[in-house]
């Protein structure tokens, strides 16, 4: 559960135009955000490579959305592009002529196997990017404190996960 | 946890990273000898950056394959590569200090606030340099979530 909200956050935000400029950092957050309520809702502490696994699944999750949320944002990002380049041009003349050629490339229609090749790679992309945000996502939230006496459950493991330098 | 284990885990980590910042610039030097594996490139990178040309560094007449920003974080994390084993090690993995994070963090998520409220726009160098700074601290957390998993999984398998 805390994958799938995490990665429905990344997965809208990061695929708004104008939002998407904060570009990987959206996949982090939702993923540091899944790690938070993985904490909240575990009676034990969690460990980095909880975090990473938490993390991965949220990528997953995100590309998902993504994907669903630029079919129909498409044509409206390339508007956007399309603005910013006669914006830029306007300041700088000496706008390089091929710049405009890398607009063209995500331009058209879209098939199915493009489809298909763009979810395989972004869902690959971040789940690396989320098992990251999850492994940070754990060392801001993951250990829990104990009440006065208590260990915390994990706290007798010496696995790198908590220990911080 | 075992020497063995935190070194392959971190070849693996700096193979990969050295792959993702060679097709970064692969791009626009594939695209500017019209060879169409660039279009293939920039269409992986898209769905990571936004690349818009403007907020982009440009390499053999056009721009890379993602932004300003997004190439220094690339970069910062490959330094951070090369920092890590000199400050932590193969022996034993830990996570960085929180403030650190925080410190590190600061910078990019300013300038990155700003530039979203229309406060400021900061230059391309101004974008690397914040990306660069945080960029070096993940390999910190990335090498011990992963060595961690590795570790957990070898255990399982026994």
């Amino acid at each position: 559960m805390p994958a799938l909200v995490g990665g429905a956050v990344a997965g809208i935000l990061s695929g708004i135009p104008l939002l998407n400029c904060l570009c990987c950092l959206w996949i982090i957050g939702g993923a540091i955000l899944a790690s938070y309520l993985a904490v909240k809702d575990s009676p034990v502490s969690l460990k980095a490579s909880d975090g990473a696994v938490v993390g991965a699944f949220t990528g997953i999750f995100a590309a998902f959305i993504r994907l669903f949320l630029s079919i129909p944002f498409r044509a409206v990002e390339f508007a956007l592009f399309r603005k910013i380049m006669e914006r830029l041009s306007e300041y700088v003349p000496e706008t390089p002529s091929e710049w405009k050629d890398i607009f063209s490339l995500g331009a058209g229609p879209i098939s199915m196997a493009g489809l298909l090749l763009g979810l395989v790679l972004s869902a690959a992309i971040f789940a690396v990017l989320g098992a990251l945000g999850g492994i940070i996502g754990m060392a801001l939230f993951g250990k829990k404190t104990a009440p006065p006496g208590q260990g915390t459950k994990n706290e007798t493991s010496q696995d790198a996960g908590h220990r911080q330098s | 946890m075992t020497r063995s284990r935190i070194l392959s885990v971190y070849l693996a980590t700096l193979i990969g990273t050295l792959a993702w910042l060679g097709a970064i610039v692969l791009a626009p030097y594939l695209r500017s000898r019209g060879i169409p594996l660039a279009r293939f490139l920039y269409f992986c990178f898209s769905s990571v950056c936004h690349q818009i040309p403007g907020r982009s560094f440009s390499a053999f007449g056009y721009p890379m394959a993602v932004c300003a920003r997004c190439l220094g974080i690339y970069s910062g994390f490959l330094a951070g590569m090369g920092l890590y084993p000199l400050l932590r090690g193969f022996s034993k993995i830990q996570l960085p200090k929180m403030k650190i994070f925080l410190a590190v963090s600061l910078p990019i998520v300013a300038d990155t606030a700003g530039n979203l409220l229309g406060l400021w726009a900061t230059t391309n160098v101004l974008r690397l340099a914040t990306g660069c700074l945080w960029g070096s601290i993940l390999p910190f957390y990335f090498l011990t979530g992963l060595a961690e998993l590795a570790s957990r999984g070898k255990k399982r398998i026994e």
